[in-house]
């Protein structure tokens, strides 16, 4: 609440303030910022929170720009009507600049946006018919009240207004379930899409976010001056709008404004000698993103955290009476919970998988063993989406997995843990377990940017689920901590209370002993028995034959991607080729599972 | 009308020629850091303003005419090729700079702020060039004079035929390099990994400074090359340098190679759409990239890469 | 840039412009007392490219022949008893940026009348804003016609210039065209931007007063060094006389593709192609080919020479040189309106500007009330001198058909 005061406070005085100016150079620069905050609010979303560069944004400036203006003289709407429409164009230009987007990364997704704002910028040039090219659009209708053209302090009054405005929805949707989610695509898409975040929606709507502000901004520029040009869409304003939000703080609420004052006023103040401004803003991008990568607001939250406590880096003991939030299963207890038929995968000549049948039974520990490269991991990557299989039935509570997307199989009940452990290093341990939580969450869109009180119920209802998560994990003190920088063994714990937090059905853990010592191994085993309790049925994949033979209920042996054997852990022990698998000569089965097990790194 | 499509050809060869070997001066970096230099198109225009300079340095007690228009002699005999060479050394130098003050920080960390930082160096020394040379172009004589020669009713001039064959040598030569000389294996071995590479006794940030060095060395070269065509400006390597990019991007950035083969089959595209319609060039060509980047986002001839799960 | 490459002066002519800057802000009313000054001192304002564009050289130029013209009034004891100062800003040819450097001349530095813009689009971009604040504003380097054009007829405009309009050459040029026995067909080849496409528009509409139709037109980049194959069209269409509306650099590329496919039209073209950068890029066989129309005739006046001299270390090049005449004859024009208002009022000075009495030798012309309600342009057709380049100067350009044209032929 006191984000929100201080906002209202702020707009509040600059719209004071701009009242007694009488300076119509001053107010254009505050009206300046206002454009620049637009742009950078929502490009904050995109690039901060999503982690989505887009060199591409001028295209969307002027996808906003010309749909005013066309919209106000081709089609003589009227000017209210014509912003909310370009605006609404603007949007729907970014689902466009997502689309190809989704599918690239790197250095093509920087070359994908750039290529879409030079087409756009030509576009505006060279159809020159329609968009009036070099010359221009005349006479576009200006922003009216009670009949008459605002006034340069109307102008800034709304400017502050919208600025206002969507700072607040920006607020409530960015500290709240979609803000994480767009935090989870930055870090880790795979491991966003494991806790049941749909990538791809979530991408498309940062864009989305990111052109709708854009376009807002561009159509309130052309009708406050009446006319818009090809000249104003270039390369440079896109670079513009990246540098606000980079030199501003990406990633944070405060960032694009600090931008947007900072580098208008700067702009302004060196107006006189523009030939420094270029340099300057040069030097900026080189060595801000060198001296403060997290911009201006980086540096003043450091000032202002400088004294913080020693954490704790230790786990306390576990919460016995804690209970894990599940879902009602209404099906009979003796159903299998996963039947497989036949899957099969094949890389060119490596068949990871290779015509394997599987049955899990509700509420049983079963691990999946088998010697390096026998395509354990591969069967979990298969159980979560994450790789299709080629051939084969998966059926999971009845419902067949084949063509589902990791998000929704996530949705269903199936969560799962990483071999090389997917954190969401950045973020808080509790935001790691919250994000667990987003597909159980019911606010949708509207809601969330509204923050209705059904948005608010949910993320409480959520906190208070996480809050026993964290109990029952013996994570409670650590909730605050950034998660990458806990040891390796607790990030190990930080990732399985993440999946327990999509109250899965079936949890599919790979290795998750590796790397603990001894005696975390044990207390890990002790973890999953309890889980199991609960309810939570369990697939794990596992080189610790300590551990696997101590709490499984069942294990499949894996060798070339073909089950050799399964059944309990003694019928396994016991199974010759289990020994030859491992060993590749016909020993002592205990023998050859220890060594396989010294043989791990 | 034969005419008028062989016409097309030897131009968009020409502008191919240059456009691969850019895109060939992203691939060496791209492989070897995972970063390249947005920045490329400022050093084409500084490596042409360069070379001019080098040129009327070269050619100041002779009647050379002005700076911004120098007389054919001053390209002729060593004068043209010791530019060029000059011209290629300053550069690698600007690019080991480049590595150092814009790359070397944010290598390898997520977020790619290399291209911001990279991008800030381009304006930097943009400014810088305006500030010494003028936003003006230059005229910057071609060494083999600037009659127009036919071929089979098509005109060429010596310039473009000395830029399709100086890039294909180079293109040819660095080849070469790469598979056969102990830099090219090192440079190989830190494009698969950094980390056993250093293992391997390899100084990996020297192989990557030299990676830095070498492209923007060609960068350099190529505004050499081309500025007797297009006439020398700080502005017009922003053009060739999206282009080279594109091709690049199109024929897969790991794959240098396909980035070849990108840029010149851009160079042909770029010609045959101003036979239809000039000005449409560059929306059909980036949007034709939008479209093959959807389909295949590695390029046509990149690696599909796999996340490790 | 005669001789041999001058470093020095491009590096003087920067520091001068540094230190203009720097002394207008010293003489900013904010650093000193505001009431002495703001009596004493006339400000005026100069927004336009300084710097980032290959017109950039225009620009600087203009604003050589600005602080000339103030260093002559100086001598002549000021305007109203007035010192006159300028106040620059550099808009790096950026539609936003010369907005904001216009509300910043206007509102805050308090100018009583700006000069410039370099690019007629940024002009395109602010001219409501001088209008709707009356500063009258005099154009002396961008050309597009419709810059001076008043927002709705009647309406108060205070857009002025002394300097090239595209239209008044385009009707010269569409003249020469329609006379020549052998014109035959007429095709346009323009360039893509503002500057380009403005000129397309007048070009279709005086061809189209003029009874003539052109069977071609296309379109090239600024940047592009290839234009053979729009010229392979014009070529199939039959054309044979070209007209041309591009920039310098572009034209001279224009010729070098007409050499590579053996194609050689009649060229008329626009002023650019007095620029050094086209004749840079033609070479100075092909650069021979167009002809085209000046302001300033390379036939110096004793006048003009004088002047030319006086300012020649302060230009980047000898072309430049009469955007230099531009920027003095309308800093003149204005300190004259001035007078003869009595005041810098804006409202004044623009009605002093439409109705100026007496003569004004300026190094253009000698200006007899050169303008009016209706009539914002200081130079016209009759103003325009036919040009070529010859020997890589710049030659007046006179043949038989040029001899032959009758006021009566200016239509459009």
């Amino acid at each position: 609440m006191r984000h929100v005061l201080l906002a209202v406070l702020l707009a509040a005085a600059a719209a004071l303030a701009a009242a007694f100016v009488t300076n119509d150079f001053y107010l254009r620069i505050l009206f300046n910022i206002c454009i620049y905050l637009l742009c950078a609010s929502g490009m904050n979303v995109l690039l901060g929170f999503a982690g989505q560069k887009s060199l591409g944004q001028a295209g969307l400036f002027a996808a906003g720009a010309y749909g005013v203006a066309l919209l106000t003289t081709s089609w003589d709407l009227g000017p209210w009507l014509a912003l909310l429409l370009a605006t609404g164009i603007a949007a729907a230009c970014g689902v466009l600049i997502a689309a190809p987007s989704l599918r690239v990364r790197g250095p093509s997704l920087a070359m994908v946006t750039l290529a879409f704002g030079i087409v756009v910028e030509k576009l505006v040039t060279e159809a020159s018919d329609i968009f009036g090219g070099a010359m221009g659009i005349y006479a576009i209708k200006p922003l009216t009240l009670n009949g008459d053209p605002l006034t340069m302090q109307q102008w800034v009054w709304l400017g502050i207004l919208l600025c206002l405005g969507l700072h607040l929805l920006l607020r409530n949707l960015l500290t709240g379930r979609f803000g994480r989610a767009f935090l989870s695509l930055q870090a880790d898409e795979i491991a966003a899409a494991a806790v049941g975040v749909s990538v791809h929606r979530y991408k498309v709507l940062a864009f989305v976010i990111a052109a709708t502000t854009c376009g807002l901004a561009g159509a309130l520029v052309a009708q406050q001056n009446q006319y818009i040009n090809s000249d104003f869409i270039t390369f440079n304003l896109s670079i513009f709008i990246l540098l606000l939000v980079l030199f501003g703080g990406a990633g944070s609420l405060a960032g694009p404004v600090l931008g947007a004052v900072t580098l208008t006023l700067l702009s302004a103040l060196l107006a006189r000698w523009s030939w420094i401004e270029h340099f300057v803003q040069g030097a900026l991008l080189l060595f801000a993103l060198y001296a403060m990568p997290k911009g201006l607001a980086g540096v003043l939250a450091g000032l202002r955290r400088s004294g913080t406590s020693t954490a704790p880096r230790k786990a306390a003991e576990p919460d016995l009476q804690a209970r894990l939030p599940t879902r009602p299963d209404d099906a009979s207890p003796v159903a299998p919970l996963l039947t497989a038929q036949g899957v099969s995968k094949s890389y060119g000549g490596v068949r990871p998988a290779r015509d394997i049948a599987a049955l899990l039974t509700r509420g049983h520990i079963h691990a999946l063993i088998g010697p390096n490269g026998a395509g354990k991991s591969t069967f979990i990557n298969i159980l979560s989406g994450v790789v299709r299989p080629d051939d084969g039935d998966i059926r999971f509570r009845d419902t067949p997995l084949g063509r589902i997307s990791p998000h929704a199989i996530c949705g269903l009940g199936v969560a799962r843990t990483f071999q090389n452990l997917r954190l969401f290093r950045e973020l808080s341990v509790q935001d790691n377990v919250l994000l667990g939580q987003h597909a159980r969450m019911r606010n949708g869109f509207l809601a969330s940017l509204l923050g209705l009180p059904a948005s608010r119920r949910e993320e409480a209802a959520a906190r208070k689920r996480v809050t026993e998560i964290l109990r029952f994990l013996g994570l409670s003190e650590l909730a605050q901590q950034t998660a990458g920088s806990l040891p390796y063994g607790l990030q190990r714990r930080v990732e399985l209370a993440r999946a327990l937090a999509t109250e899965p059905y079936l949890l599919l853990l790979d290795e998750p002993a590796a790397g603990l010592n001894p005696q975390e191994t044990a207390e890990l085993g002790e973890l999953l028995l309890r889980i199991r309790e609960q309810g939570v049925t369990i697939l794990l994949v596992e080189h610790h034959m300590d551990l696997v033979m101590a709490i499984s209920d069942h294990v499949i042996v894996l060798d070339y991607g073909e089950k050799i054997a399964e059944g309990t852990p003694a019928q396994v022990q016991a199974d010759a080729r289990v020994t030859a698998a491992y060993l590749g000569v016909e020993e002592a089965p205990e023998a050859a599972l220890e060594l396989s097990l010294a043989g791990k790194p | 009308m034969l005419a008028t499509y062989l016409q097309a050809l030897v131009s968009g060869l020409a502008i191919g020629g240059i456009y691969a070997l850019i895109a060939l001066s992203f691939s060496i970096t791209f492989t070897t850091t995972k970063t390249l230099n947005f920045a490329q198109g400022e050093f084409i225009g500084v490596g042409a303003f360069l070379g001019v300079t080098i040129l009327y340095a070269l050619s100041a007690s002779g009647d050379a005419g002005s700076f911004a228009a120098l007389s054919p002699a001053a390209s002729g005999g060593f004068s043209y090729p010791v530019a060029a060479a000059v011209v290629g050394a300053v550069l690698g130098t600007l690019g080991i700079l480049l590595f150092l003050a814009a790359i070397r920080p944010f290598a390898g960390k997520p977020g790619m702020s290399w291209v911001m930082s990279t991008i800030g160096f381009g304006i930097i020394l943009q400014s810088l060039g305006l500030a010494v040379w003028g936003p003006a172009p230059v005229n910057m004589p071609s060494p083999f004079g600037d009659d127009v020669m036919r071929l089979g009713g098509a005109g060429v001039r010596p310039q473009e035929i000395v830029v399709l064959t100086v890039a294909v040598l180079l293109m040819v030569a660095l080849d070469l390099v790469m598979r056969r000389t102990r830099m090219g294996k090192a440079m190989r071995a830190v494009a698969y990994s950094p980390q056993v590479a250093a293992l391997m006794g390899i100084n990996v940030t020297l192989v990557m400074a030299g990676a830095f060095a070498l492209s923007s060395a060609l960068a350099g070269i190529g505004g050499v090359l081309v500025a007797p065509v297009a006439s020398a400006s700080l502005f017009m390597g922003m053009g060739i340098a999206l282009k080279a990019f594109s091709g690049a991007i199109m024929g897969g950035l790991d794959n240098p190679r396909g980035c070849i083969f990108g840029g010149f089959a851009l160079g042909l595209l770029e010609a045959g759409v101003a036979l239809w319609q000039a000005q449409w060039r560059e929306i059909a060509i980036f949007a034709l990239i939008i479209l093959v980047l959807a389909i295949r986002p590695n390029g046509l001839f990149g690696a599909r890469t796999l996340d490790k799960v | 840039m005669t001789g041999t490459f001058d470093f020095g002066s491009y590096r003087t002519g920067r520091r001068a412009l540094g230190k203009a800057a720097l002394g207008s802000l010293l003489a900013s009313p904010a650093l000193l007392g505001r009431k002495a000054w703001a009596q004493e001192v006339i400000k005026l304002g100069f927004n336009g490219d300084l710097s980032a564009s290959p017109s950039a050289q225009s620009g600087r130029a203009a604003v050589v022949g600005i602080q000339a013209a103030l260093e002559d009034l100086e001598k002549e004891g000021g305007v109203l008893g007035r010192r006159l100062s300028l106040t620059i800003r550099d808009d790096l040819s950026q539609p936003p940026k010369s907005i904001q450097n216009m509300s910043d001349l206007i509102d805050n530095e308090k100018v009583a009348a700006v000069l410039g813009p370099t690019n007629s689009g940024n002009a395109l971009a602010w001219r409501h804003i001088p209008n709707q604040k009356r500063i009258p504003v005099m154009g002396c380097i961008g050309s597009a016609t419709d810059i001076t054009k008043p927002v709705r007829t009647g309406a108060d405009n205070y857009m002025f210039r002394v300097g090239s309009v595209d239209r008044t050459q385009v009707v010269s040029l569409m003249a020469y065209a329609k006379k020549n026995p052998r014109t035959g067909k007429i095709g346009f080849l323009t360039e893509t931007t503002g500057y380009g496409q403005g000129g397309l528009k007048d070009l279709q509409e005086v061809a189209e007063a003029q009874g003539l139709t052109a069977v071609a037109s296309e379109k090239f980049n600024v940047n592009d060094t290839d234009m053979t194959s729009q010229l392979a069209k014009l070529r199939s269409a039959g054309v044979e006389t070209a007209l041309v509306w591009a920039q310098g650099t572009p034209i001279g590329q224009l010729m070098r593709s007409m050499d590579k496919i053996g194609y050689f039209p009649i060229v008329l073209t626009s002023w650019a192609a007095d620029n050094l950068s086209f004749i840079n890029a033609s070479g100075p066989q092909l650069a021979e080919k167009p002809i085209f129309l000046r302001t300033v005739s390379e036939d110096r006046t004793p006048h003009q020479q004088a002047f030319f001299d006086r300012i020649r270390p302060r230009l980047d090049a000898d072309s430049a040189f009469s955007f230099a005449v531009h920027g003095y004859d309308g800093t003149m024009l204005l300190a004259r309106a001035m007078q003869q208002a009595g005041s810098t009022d804006g409202a004044s000075v623009r009605a002093a500007l439409e109705d100026l009495r007496g003569t004004l030798q300026g190094y253009a012309k000698t200006y007899e009330r050169p303008f009016s309600k209706t009539e914002h342009e200081a130079l016209t057709a009759a103003d325009q001198r036919w040009t070529c380049w010859r020997n890589g100067k710049l030659a007046a350009f006179s043949d038989d058909v040029v001899a032959g044209l009758q006021p009566g032929d200016f239509k459009g």
